[in-house]
Order: C-alpha cells, then sequence, then structure tokens
C-alpha cells in the first residue's frame, strides 16, 4: 500500500514538475505583431542606416539571375524556368530516385542516386543524344559491366534533346512519361518531350540552374 | 536631345521600387528593425554570392525561405517560434547535423520494384545542429481532428523543455540563455524542410523587431 502511494506521490511529482517547467523564452505566434514602441524621427543616424539598407538590398539583387535561369523543385519534381521573378515555362519533372545501389567487389562504397542540390550551370546542349551506359546501369540490372565501349551505347531512350550540367547530370526526356512528377531517376532530371524542347530552346550554355 | 538622353536614363536605370527591397515590409522608421535587416542582407551577401542554396529564418515575417544568388526558391510559413537566446542567433549557422533519411537499397535484377523515397518520408518532429553550438528544434503542428497526433507532438515538446530545464539546475545559467530556437510549421512544411537541407548548409536568422 505504502508503496503504491509512493509511486502515486512520485508520479503527482513528475507531472507538476513537467507542467510547471518554466518556459520563460520568448515565444510569438505567427499572427501578425503588433510591437509598440515610439516612432522615432529621422535622424543622421536612421538616415545612414536607411541608405545602408538600400545599398545593401541593391547589392543583393544584382546578385540575382538578370537572364532566364531554370528552377528544380526535387521535392515536388517540378522544373521552372524564370525570368526576373516570373514563371516562364512550368514543367512535371522527375528527379533522383534516393535509393542506393551497393558497389560490386567494394563493400565499403555504394551509389547513392540523388538529384545534386545548389547551383549549376548548362554546359552542355545535345540534340539526339545517345545514352552512354554508366556501370551502375548494369549492376542495377544485375548485368555484368562490359569492356566494351561500343556496348555501353543507347539510342533513343534520353528523347531529343539533353542539357548537361556537369559530373554526368543532365536535364533530358524519358520513355516513362507515367513517372513524371515522382521522384525515379538516378539523379538525372526528366521531362516530357514537350517541355524538353521548351527547356532547351529557352536555355543557353551558361544558364544557372538552381535545385533544391 | 538633352530631354531624349534624361528620359533615356530614367527609363533604363532602374528605381528604388520595392521590387529592389529585400524585405519589403520593413518599417524603415524603426531603427531596430533597419539595423537588423541590414545586419542579415551583410551576411546574406557572403552566401548569395557563392553558388550554393541557404536558409534565411525570417522571424520578423514568420516564414523560412530557401534561397539561392538572393532569389527565393522556396518559402514556408512559420506557426509560431521561441527562441532562448536572441544574441546567439546572430550570423551565419553551418548544418553539421540534419535528420536521417532512411534510404532504400535497391537489389539487383530487381527493376522497378522498389520504392523511391518521397517527401511523406522525411521527419517531422527533429532537430537541426550546427556548427555554431546553435540548435533549431523543429516542431510539427498536429493535423486538426488528430488528437493522437497532437498528444504525441506536445508529449515531446514538454519532454523537451524538462530536459532543457533540468540541464540548467545547479548552475548558473539561466534556462533562456540557450542557444536554441523552436520553430513550428506543418507537417508538410517540416517534411519539405527536411527534404530541402543538405550537409554543410548555411542559415541564416532575422530576428523580430522586439528582440
Amino acid at each position: 500500500m505504502g508503496r503504491v502511494l509512493l509511486a502515486c506521490a512520485a508520479v503527482t511529482c513528475l507531472l507538476v514538475l513537467i507542467a510547471t517547467a518554466p518556459d520563460t523564452r520568448p515565444v510569438a505566434s505567427a499572427s501578425p505583431q503588433v510591437v509598440h514602441r515610439p516612432v522615432v524621427q529621422d535622424g543622421p543616424g536612421l538616415r545612414a542606416l536607411q541608405a545602408k539598407y538600400k545599398t545593401l538590398s541593391k547589392q543583393l539583387s544584382q546578385l540575382k539571375p538578370s537572364q532566364p535561369y531554370i528552377l528544380v523543385d526535387t521535392a515536388r519534381n517540378r522544373l521552372y524556368v524564370k525570368h526576373q521573378g516570373e514563371v516562364v515555362l512550368d514543367a512535371i519533372a522527375s528527379t533522383g530516385s534516393g535509393t542506393i545501389l551497393d558497389k560490386p567487389g567494394d563493400d565499403s562504397s555504394q551509389w547513392i542516386f540523388d538529384t545534386p542540390r545548389g547551383e549549376f550551370l548548362v554546359q552542355s546542349k545535345l540534340t539526339k543524344p545517345t545514352w552512354i551506359k554508366p556501370d551502375w546501369a548494369f549492376v542495377e540490372e544485375g548485368l555484368g559491366v562490359p569492356k566494351n565501349a561500343a556496348e555501353r551505347a543507347e539510342p533513343g531512350v534520353l528523347g531529343d534533346y539533353a542539357l548537361g550540367f556537369g559530373k554526368g547530370y543532365f536535364i533530358h526526356g524519358t520513355l516513362y512519361t507515367r513517372l513524371l512528377g515522382k521522384n525515379v531517376t538516378h539523379g538525372c532530371i526528366r521531362l516530357n518531350d514537350t517541355d524538353l524542347k521548351g527547356v532547351y530552346t529557352l536555355a543557353r550554355v551558361g544558364t544557372p540552374i538552381m535545385i533544391f | 536631345m538633352n530631354c531624349a538622353i534624361l528620359l533615356l536614363i530614367a527609363l533604363t536605370t532602374p528605381s528604388w521600387g520595392k521590387d529592389l527591397e529585400a524585405f519589403p515590409n520593413l518599417n524603415l522608421n524603426d531603427p531596430h528593425s533597419v539595423k537588423e535587416a541590414t545586419r542579415v542582407l551583410e551576411e546574406e551577401l557572403k552566401l548569395a554570392a557563392r553558388p550554393h542554396t541557404y536558409v534565411l529564418i525570417d522571424l520578423a515575417r514568420n516564414t523560412i525561405h530557401i534561397k539561392g544568388r538572393g532569389v527565393e526558391l522556396h518559402h514556408m510559413p512559420i506557426v509560431q517560434w521561441s527562441v532562448g537566446s536572441w544574441e546567439k542567433l546572430t550570423g551565419i549557422h553551418r548544418l553539421v547535423a540534419r535528420p536521417q533519411v532512411v534510404r532504400r537499397k535497391i537489389e539487383p535484377g530487381k527493376g522497378d520494384e522498389q520504392e523511391p523515397i518521397s517527401l511523406t518520408d522525411m521527419p517531422a518532429d527533429y532537430d537541426l545542429s550546427f556548427a555554431s553550438g546553435l540548435t533549431i528544434n523543429v516542431v510539427p503542428l498536429a493535423e486538426k481532428g488528430n488528437l493522437a497526433q497532437g498528444i504525441a507532438f506536445m508529449g515531446k515538446a514538454w519532454w523537451r523543455r524538462l530536459k532543457n530545464w533540468t540541464s540548467t539546475i545547479g548552475t548558473d545559467q539561466p534556462s533562456t540563455s540557450a542557444a536554441q530556437l523552436e520553430i513550428t510549421v506543418s507537417v508538410d512544411h517540416a517534411q519539405s524542410l527536411a527534404w530541402s537541407l543538405v550537409d554543410g548548409m548555411a542559415v541564416l536568422i532575422r530576428r523580430s523587431a522586439d528582440h
């Protein structure tokens, strides 16, 4: 009986402790904040601050791309071409699956099929591209990696155009249009034929690609 | 002739418009707000000069922005936030620990049978640790009508606060001095943020006007 009472008392103490744990940190909700503060008269200090703020804002604005750029949202599988804040092209894409594949003969090494994040540039524009299958494409299919380079060439699977943005990553077409909108690729960005042609037309070598 | 030149200059020179302002709703008559905006801009200019994406947590506007080159790539609203110490939020914070993502392994020869990861695989309740010592607790807002989820999220938040409080017992450090920011966002946005973060990513925090 005494133990039960002791246990009850301990639980009660713990609950009281949790409920009264002080959380004196500043807290804000997303509702509009009204901060009551005396209106500061325009003075030299404030004017200098305003001027600095405007200068810095202008400098930041100047870093923004002045030419059209490609924006890729890998979470929602969307590709946009934007120019001066306006969406010029809006396409459903497929991006990296995030899956992993062990490298044969190397227990500590594996391929990770993510679309890289950050800023890249269009480095090449190709028409009628041929896919040169990398090692992982054979390993994934359970096949041996061919020694003859000619066995790696697979024409007709990347669509009519491809835009390379480094390290073997491309924006290209697909035969699997039913998978657009899903994370299914090995890191490349797939589009349907119409959108691919639009991106190919709007982008040039040097066009920024921002991927997040 | 002079008029034509002046007109040409007027048309080609960008005027100081709202589109040039980094923080459009900034109260330019409040020196504290302008000073904070200026501090953040100075830091952001360093990040925007490099080809990497970064995060701006704007406590004045209750929003999280994913940015690159000063361009907003994506944003998400913050439902509420609380902060341990205002002073420790300044500077550029480099992410050293982000939520674990469980990746599926491809079994060779099995083709399309392996499911890719998606946003719903991302965690919604997690902590982010930064090289500066800052910790950001991302707390999901329970969906309306989901009582079990609400109790679970509330329980975790209480537990976290209790741990923080007990860690300060017996020290001179008040519980309010922790380099800690807690942000509550919807489950979708918490998962979206987890997806967008990469190792070493830079995070900037703009403090609200009452800091």
